[in-house]
């Protein structure tokens, strides 16, 4: 797949593509570009990736977006935390990995202002008791965070991208060290995927941790 | 550069990687780089860019006369794909030296795929820059390669350093598009730095946010190590004039 995708670039850059195109060129060789994901009731409805025009409007549902996805891993983190049934190195990283959580959180909220969603109502389980449990769930929501910053991070206005910047890695750094924790390969791809919200969405409702009102 | 492709199936495979053996006249190649940056018309600063030797140092100052726009693009594109030689040069050499071999299998899984996901990324920018593509320098590794603690250190250093480069570039490519792409770049570079650091057992997420670095930042950084050698010359500038 990876490879099929990086020789037709080298086709179409042969061809003498101009500099403009460049950009097309490098999403198509990375991603499986052009789909245009509409989110569902979790996080509302948004574009594929460098797919739609800046506006401050979106910027609100784009980091409202990642605010959830913040809130989340911190509410897992931290009721791991509370629950005390995580040792060694499992605990260390939700010690570390929630404080940083913790922060991404307040980020968003003191940007979003007014504009900010409030913290839905989690119900974690087995996932804050059981360490086991607990890694099976942090791998596939450090995962789609990173995949949903790197699917919308470039549709934010300009001066909203160089804050987000700083904060995908973290939450790339996060997703590979909970993989070598629970015995997974840390970096499955020479080029991490986006996600559009809807898929997104879906591993959310599938972990069942948003309480439905 | 067939053999990047090549490298990239089987790292084990020799070849030439296009090491040079002995370092070459840093500061000279340093100089050019600067009177490229700050001296020379766009097009020629392009030009120089995919001549070699002085690619790296040539990409890096923040050049104050290029105007925004595509042209400002590819220039850092073509610093990314010269830290990318540089990164994938560091990972074959060590398994050229013998010392990813060595290692206990689960750190020696870590340095092959490092290695073949730089690879990977040269060989997709090198596809996207297409003929504006700069070429690879020449690197002296200073026998870090051949030493397994320095090696990971190493490492680690370059790998948290690729992440401040993309996390500071990211944003400011004029195409919004490239931004997207090279987000994808970033979070497998932080991948890599992080699990680079657990191997070397250093906690692998530092802060809530990564500092970004600009540029000239990474350029003095990249200085410092003297890992990047100038193209050998085949002609000395100081020959005589036989004419006149």
């Amino acid at each position: 797949m990876q490879r099929r995708r990086s020789s037709s670039a080298q086709t179409d850059a042969r061809n003498g593509s101009e500099s403009s195109t460049r950009g097309e060129l490098l999403l198509r060789a990375l991603t499986a570009a052009g789909a245009v994901g509409v989110g569902g009731l979790l996080v509302g409805s948004l574009a594929g990736p460098a797919a739609s025009a800046p506006s401050p409007a979106q910027d609100v549902r784009i980091l409202n977006y990642f605010l959830l996805l913040e809130y989340l891993q911190q509410g897992l983190y931290e009721e791991a935390r509370v629950a005390g049934g995580l040792t060694g190195e499992m605990r260390r990283f939700a010690a570390v990995a929630g404080g940083h959580e913790r922060e991404h959180v307040d980020t968003l909220r003191t940007v979003l202002g007014g504009d900010a969603r409030s913290k839905p109502e989690f119900q974690f389980g087995e996932a804050v008791e059981n360490e086991r449990r607990f890694g099976a769930a942090a791998v596939p929501l450090e995962e789609a965070a990173a995949a949903a910053y790197i699917g919308q991070a470039a549709n934010l206005t300009t001066k909203r991208i160089p804050m987000i910047a700083r904060m995908v890695p973290v939450e790339a750094r996060h997703a590979a060290w909970i993989r070598g924790i629970v015995g997974r390969e840390p970096a499955p791809h020479a080029a991490d995927p986006p996600q559009e919200p809807r898929e997104v969405e879906r591993t959310i409702e599938r972990t069942g941790f948003v309480k439905r009102r | 550069m067939s053999s990047d492709a090549d490298g990239a199936r089987d790292l084990t495979a020799p070849g030439d990687l296009g090491f040079a053996l002995d370092d070459i006249d840093r500061d000279e190649a340093i100089a050019e780089g600067l009177s490229v940056v700050y001296g020379e018309s766009r097009a020629r600063f392009l030009g120089k860019l995919a001549f070699g030797g002085a690619a790296l140092i040539a990409g890096l100052a923040s050049p104050p006369a290029l105007a925004a726009g595509p042209e400002q693009d590819v220039s850092t594109l073509n610093f990314d794909l010269v830290f990318e030689f540089l990164q994938s040069s560091f990972y074959l050499g060590a398994v050229r030296d013998g010392t990813v071999a060595a290692m206990r299998p689960e750190k020696e899984r870590w340095a092959r795929v490092l290695g073949a996901h730089e690879l990977a990324h040269v060989t997709i920018l090198k596809s996207v820059l297409g003929t504006k593509a700069a070429a690879k320098p020449f690197f002296n590794f200073r026998g870090i390669t051949e030493d397994e603690a320095a090696f990971t250190r190493t490492a680690v250093a370059m790998e948290d350093l690729t992440v401040a480069l993309l996390a500071g570039q990211a944003p400011r490519f004029h195409d919004r598009k490239l931004t997207a792409a090279v987000f994808s770049l970033l979070t497998t570079e932080a991948r890599h730095a992080a699990w680079a650091r657990r191997i070397a057992g250093v906690v692998p997420v530092a802060n809530a946010f990564d500092e970004p670095k600009t540029l000239a930042e990474v350029d003095r950084v990249v200085r410092r190590t003297r890992f990047v050698a100038s193209r050998p010359r085949t002609r000395s500038r100081r020959n005589p004039e036989l004419t006149g």
